[in-house]
């Protein structure tokens, strides 16, 4: 029976921190689910009723009949061994390459575990002095599974017709006859020497072709400023770790807005929350943003303001600046702007400003890389006034960008200048390009032939008369730059899996270097004995080439060193650049005069997906299922507009838990998509995630979301005003699990300000006024000793657990795509997430908090959910000492191994689901459904699904872990501390020490997959018997000499199951001259 | 009326009764014995596609197991050689043993096609269990206990059960199972073989290395011997060896072997799910 846990009434005042505005307001389609492992779990609809009694019965049947038949017979099964050594690779182990991702404004260094030749897990590469940290953010971690991907494009289509290499080999041909004459070529913003001296080559061969460069959610206004600011090729990266207050004016450099590699880690570094008495060791964030961002949710304070508006913002503050340093021309170019400043934001600014100003030399100004150009003209010169040139902001010299925009490309196709167009952009322009363009249309009237190069058969792929499939950046030589320029490597870790080329190769052939008939094999051919040595590579070569100019000589110990830790050493950017103050008037000037958006006329603000980015990864199983760190959607994009705009606009849906549908018209564009209220969002003001409702996608990717694009009028212009909206009368159904495995409704979180008591996090809430509760299942207690017989072992085995520190903790996802990959965690679809059926092992739990009231009414008004502060919160297993789950188990196959870890025997497991039920983290998942067999869609089906669509892909077989059990239907499953790791960990141990006793392993030597991609290093996993490891020393064993942090707590704690996970309360670094800062992160006196 | 049921039919459900008894108990035993690892699994000897003798190479002509299992020691699974092991004696311009013999003729076939050679998998741990060559092997658990003796078997077959109770028996008593590290894979060795002055001395001097001064380490060992006095604290190696030989015998015994072993080297085989299970 499930125990019925008595938590004590929380206190009806003070803060509040809640999941949705359902749970807020606690509205019924809320209070139905609390306490229950999966809401609408149990509840079929009549039809699936129906059909799950009659297949029932069919399949009884059938597995009758059968069983005899399958058990009849030993399987035989083979051991194939390699026919010649493979250098390096040890059957059964895995190996290391260090590689890099290549992306657009600058690659990510990664590390790629393979398993005899299969890459099947990314980390970052801490060896690259570009990201020491060694995280790794969702996209990357995700983009393994795009090398797997069954419906990656695979052969040559010709007009949509599979056609043979020899026709590519035709098209080159012909275009490198030409001369380039009306040839365009196309091509991503990634930075990567080989692709750019190619491409150099190509155009000098070719004197009449054209470059043109293109991504969807670009720099391009940005790149444009900073070239009159800076000086052409200039690019700004900004010293995080030097910075001690920053204001973002819209830049969620923290996620999806980066501006330095490795900034998360760098911004961390100076939150040294431990410390709160040591005020310069915390740095102060001020964001100003109409949505929530995880930057936003990361600010000290935070302003909602509208995006149209941010140029005021930033007018406002250039003129305090300049008040507060003397600098007259500042505030000359600003006040024409500042002057329509409200006086609730000039209150907000003036102390921020004071603030800024106060710690100049360590301040920063980050404008996001969208904003308008008066916007970024003014951080520019702000962040002169700052003295932030040098001390915080490096200007490293880059590559001037002197290719045409897509906007060139059109009016050129216009013109009849362009008659080919050879795209090997990672973006897709028929589907995503500003409408005023009508990209589609123009190439189709001006019949321009069009080659597209891609790894997916996209809309421009659809529309071209030869496509090219491009091999994944895991399978081919290459090279790319960080984003400060360090020379990193791209080397392939597998054969190209579905016979593709990289855009170097077509250079290669453009240049007659290459032919894809000889270096191809027809895809039935056996494979070759001897696999081609990349000796014969030409695309190999090729990156020596590059290799040899970079590193000044072909040094082949240098070039293996290379190879080896991923980059080449000594080549950051140098400096270059310097601040032009000249060109800011000019720039502010120029700007469009901002309106404040109104009910009758919104705006709308277009970004980048936290899951798709700008679209390229709609067909990532990994990435559609991720919830969005802020409203928690999976599977699809919503309008989402602020609580005031909401209400006012009357927005309800027919049936409880659905979305009301909303038409959005700007212009003559319109767009129709469901709704979301999302508390922090600014009123009259819409945000639309980009990237989705693509048409022409594969199996994950179709039917997600609505297209966005649609609104995106002229390049550039990611805020849209003059916006109406109206509600449709219909409803759509969003997957979204902000209130899925809530822990019965209680707030788990603990924040305090610098200002607060030490130990306020073990004080404060429930934990303080009542005692623990006595544990009813018995389990082992802490270490073993004379007194407590029955403990864990402390002397001879390793005792695991793990401490989160919420201060450090972005809400970022990374974590969870990590642990998906590495534990081979299926995806389960949107249908399924909805029932609350996710399988992530780790959940990202997100909270609005509002902040306290002094009047009795302590429900905050609408205008206060405008200002709700945001938190987040990764809850995994928490590998409890006294675990409920264990006891109530009829199987024992959950039960407790010496080391503290809560074990997970699959092979065991009866799926009673008794164990989740009696989880009072609801950490546990079920698979309802052979997830990794059956395709989503027809889940339902059981055995009788499409038997060609049945089984787990070829492809994706390759990208399970082997030393993790893929789990099948019936099944329940959790986090595990990562066992396997720790096993091997075990084991390595034993291989060096063979007959000593010495059987522990070195401190902090293994890493949980979440702890390694934590881009801040939240995460801290080891073996709390050792006295030197972090997480000891962070926890502490309660004695004066260890006491631990005085910000350690555990979640749940009185209900005495005693968790191996603990966290650590997080502290906001609050300014007491900020309006609203006493009630930031502030907790009732009456609550502790 | 008449009878309507004859005589007999008195003793049916008694007769019946029994026969159900017997039935259970025969079906009951049947499926114990028949349809256990024990009866399913040990004799399996398929019929490979080269044959290949381990009792010519691994008896006959000795060659250590890991000569051709090569990674067995540092990987979780021991490998099956290449063709490129097999012609460092067969090949030719190597070896040239048997250059042309035509049970060869596969393995010059795979090193031609590259297509390798299909040998039939023997002992096959399921999905769900991640057994590890080298954790045994590194610790004192010969091929031997798992295998059976390879180096007799002309052509290899299941020795051992390998049943989850198999294994647990030799988790939960490891000391049955131990030997010095130097004899993993002499299949032959006996306990009986052990020098126990040597072996004693090699103990010694482990504990030593790790800190432990001569007295300590002495009356640690000699504690560990089977059925000695808890008070015994030898005051030299000669004392302690001298000790053991009262105890045990003259011969060496696995059970003096293993409970050293398992001592000294910490030997704790996990025996909870996450040994095994993932």
């Amino acid at each position: 029976m499930k125990r019925i846990w008595q938590h004590p009434e929380e206190p009806k005042t003070g803060r509040r921190y809640w999941r949705s505005v359902g749970e807020l307001e606690q509205r019924e389609s809320f209070l139905k689910n609390l306490g229950r492992e999966f809401p609408n779990g149990d509840e079929l609809t009549e039809e699936e009723r129906e059909s799950s009694r009659r297949n029932f019965l069919k399949l009884m049947g059938a597995s009758v009949g059968m069983m005899g038949l399958a058990s009849c017979r030993r399987p035989i099964a083979n051991i194939l061994p390699y026919t010649k050594n493979v250098e390096w690779i040890v059957p059964g182990k895995p190996l290391m390459y260090a590689t890099t991702m290549p992306r657009p404004y600058g690659a990510t260094p990664l590390v790629v575990t393979t398993y005899e030749g299969r890459p099947t897990h990314l980390s970052g590469n801490p060896l690259n002095p570009s990201t020491p940290s060694g995280g790794l953010d969702s996209f990357a971690q995700a983009s393994i599974l795009d090398l797997y991907d069954p419906e990656r494009s695979q052969k040559v289509l010709s007009n949509g017709k599979v056609a043979e290499w020899g026709a590519v080999e035709g098209v080159i041909g012909a275009l490198a006859k030409g001369g380039g004459e009306g040839l365009a070529i196309l091509v991503g913003a990634e930075i990567s020497p080989t692709t750019r001296r190619l491409r150099a080559e190509v155009l000098k061969a070719l004197p009449k072709a054209k470059l043109f460069q293109y991504e969807a959610i670009n720099n391009d206004t940005q790149a444009a400023a900073n070239k009159a600011i800076f000086g052409a090729g200039t690019r700004p990266v900004v010293k995080l770790d030097q910075a001690m207050a920053i204001l973002s004016l819209d830049c969620d450099f923290l996620c999806l807005d980066s501006v330095s590699p490795d900034g998360q880690a760098k911004f961390i570094s100076n939150r040294n929350a431990d410390k709160p008495s040591e005020a310069d060791k915390m740095n102060r964030l001020y964001a100003i943003e109409n949505r929530y961002t995880l930057t936003g949710s990361m600010a000290d304070h935070r302003k909602p303001l509208a995006a149209s508006l941010l140029p005021v913002a930033a007018a406002a503050l250039a003129v305090e600046i300049g008040k507060l340093g003397g600098n007259a021309a500042l505030g000359a170019a600003a006040a024409a702007l500042a002057a329509t400043a409200d006086a609730a934001l000039l209150e907000w600014i003036k102390p921020a400003a004071a603030d800024l100003f106060a710690n100049k030399g360590k301040a920063v100004v980050l404008a996001g890389s969208r904003t308008p150009a008066a916007v970024q003209a003014l951080a520019a010169a702000i962040n002169d006034a700052l003295g932030a040139f040098g001390p915080v902001i490096d200007l490293l010299k880059g590559e001037d960008n002197t290719a045409g925009s897509i906007a060139d490309l059109a009016a050129g196709i216009n013109s009849g200048a362009v008659r080919t167009l050879l795209s090997f952009t990672c973006a897709d322009p028929v589907f995503d390009a500003p409408t005023s363009l009508d990209f589609a249309k123009v190439v189709a009237d001006k019949k321009v032939t069009v080659i597209h190069h891609g790894t997916r058969f996209n809309a421009t792929a659809k529309i071209a008369a030869l496509h090219i499939p491009a091999t994944h950046y895991l399978e081919v030589w290459g090279d790319a730059l960080t984003a400060d320029g360090v020379y990193s490597i791209v080397q392939p870790m597998i054969q190209p899996l579905y016979n593709g080329v990289s855009e170097n190769e077509i250079y290669l052939a453009l240049l007659g270097k290459k032919k894809f008939v000889v270096a191809k094999p027809a895809a039935d051919a056996k494979p070759a004995s001897a696999p081609a040595g990349p000796v014969e590579d030409p695309g190999y070569e090729a990156v020596r080439e590059t290799f040899a100019t970079v590193a000044g000589g072909l040094d082949e110990t240098k070039w293996n060193f290379t190879l080896r830790d991923g980059f080449l050493k000594g080549t950051q950017a140098a400096a270059g650049g310097g601040f032009n103050a000249g060109a800011v008037a000019s720039l502010v000037s120029a700007g469009k005069v901002p309106v404040a958006p109104t009910e009758q006329a919104l705006e709308v603000v277009l970004v980048p997906d936290n899951s798709l980015w700008d679209g390229r990864y709609i067909n990532n199983g990994w990435l559609q299922e991720a919830p969005d760190p802020v409203t928690k959607l999976t599977w699809d994009n919503a309008a989402l507009i602020g609580s005031v705009t909401y209400r006012k606009l009357g927005l309800k849906a027919q049936k409880e838990g659905l979305a009301p549908k909303v038409e959005i018209t700007i212009g003559d564009k319109k767009l129709v998509l469901p709704a979301l209220e999302a508390p922090g969002h600014v009123t009259n003001s819409i945000t639309i995630q980009l990237g989705y409702g693509q048409t022409v996608t594969g199996f994950i990717g179709k039917g997600t979301g609505f297209n966005g694009y649609k609104l995106l009028t002229n390049p550039g212009e990611f805020v849209l005003t003059g916006a109406t909206i109206k509600a449709t009368g219909d409803d759509y159904q969003l997957a979204i699990t902000q209130e899925h495995d809530t822990m019965e409704g209680r707030a788990l979180y603990r924040e305090g300000t610098k200002e607060d008591e030490e130990n306020f996090a073990q004080v404060t809430g429930i934990d303080s006024h009542i005692p623990q509760s006595v544990s009813l299942y018995g389990g082992q207690f802490g270490p073993k000793s004379e007194e407590n017989p029955q403990g864990f072992d402390f002397e001879r085995r390793h005792q695991w657990g793990m401490s989160i520190d919420l201060s450090k903790c972005l809400g970022c996802t990374s974590c969870l795509i990590a642990c998906q990959s590495e534990n081979n965690i299926p995806i389960v679809g949107k249908d399924q997430v909805q029932k609350g059926r996710i399988m992530h092992w780790i959940r990202m739990d997100r909270y609005f908090a509002t902040p306290e009231k002094d009047d009795v009414d302590i429900d905050p008004k609408l205008e206060d959910l405008e200002n709700a502060e945001m938190v987040t919160q990764p809850v995994a297993c928490q590998q409890c000492e006294s675990a409920p789950c264990e006891t109530v188990c009829p199987v024992n196959a959950t039960v407790h191994t010496e080391e503290g870890l809560n074990a997970m025997a699959y092979n065991r497991c009866i799926g009673t689901r008794y164990c989740a039920n009696n989880c009072p983290y609801t950490a546990r998942r079920f698979n309802w459904f052979d997830y990794n067999k059956r395709p989503l869609d027809e889940l339902y089906w059981g055995p009788l699904s499409t038997p060609e669509k049945t089984g787990l892909k070829e492809s994706m077989k390759l990208q399970k872990n082997p030393n993790v059990t893929v789990r099948m239907r019936g099944v329940i499953e959790k986090c595990t501390y990562c066992v396997q790791r720790l096993e091997s960990a075990k084991i390595q141990q034993m291989q060096v020490q063979r007959d000593s006793k010495n059987f522990r392993i070195p401190t902090d030597s293994v890493k949980s997959a979440c702890q390694q991609a934590c881009p801040t290093g939240a995460i801290e996993f080891g073996d709390i018997a050792d006295k030197n490891s972090a997480v000891f020393k962070i926890k502490g064993d309660g004695t004066k000499e260890n006491p631990g942090s005085l910000r350690n707590y555990e979640l749940l704690k009185y209900i005495n199951t005693r968790p191996r996970t603990s966290y650590l309360a997080r502290i906001r670094n609050v300014n007491p001259a900020m309006p609203g800062a006493k009630g930031i992160a502030a907790w009732s006196k009456e609550n502790s | 009326m008449g009878n309507f049921f004859p005589r007999w039919t008195n003793w049916l459900p008694l007769k019946l009764a029994i026969a159900v008894v017997f039935i259970v108990i025969g079906i009951s035993a049947g499926f114990a014995y028949y349809f256990t690892p024990k009866y399913t699994r040990v004799g399996y000897q398929p019929t490979q596609p080269v044959p290949f003798s381990h009792k010519i190479h691994a008896g006959q002509l000795g060659m250590d197991c890991r000569f051709c299992h090569s990674f067995a020691e540092t990987s979780s699974h021991s490998n099956v050689p290449t063709n490129q092991v097999c012609f460092n004696c067969h090949g030719a311009g190597k070896g040239q043993i048997k250059l042309n013999s035509p049970h060869l003729e596969p393995v010059r076939k795979a090193a031609e096609t590259g297509e390798p050679i299909h040998w039939v998998k023997i002992h096959k741990a399921p999905d769900f269990v991640y057994f590890n060559h080298s954790a045994h092997l590194n610790r004192g658990i010969s091929c031997v206990s798992c295998h059976g003796k390879v180096n007799e078997m002309e052509v290899v077959f299941h020795h051992e059960s390998q049943s989850m109770g198999w294994c647990l028996d030799c988790h939960r008593n490891p000391e049955e199972k131990l030997r010095p590290l130097s004899e993993i894979t002499n299949l032959n060795w006996k306990p009986a073989d052990v020098n126990r002055e040597v072996f004693y001395k090699g103990l010694l001097d482990g504990l030593k290395k790790e800190g432990a001064n001569e007295a300590d380490a002495l009356r640690d060992i000699a504690q560990t011997i089977p059925q000695a006095p808890k008070e015994a604290a030898p005051v030299s190696l000669t004392d302690l060896v001298a000790l053991a030989k009262t105890k045990v015998g003259d011969s060496v015994t696995q059970q003096e072997v293993g409970l050293q072993l398992k001592k000294h080297w910490l030997v704790q085989p996990p025996d909870t799910c996450t040994g095994c299970h993932r």
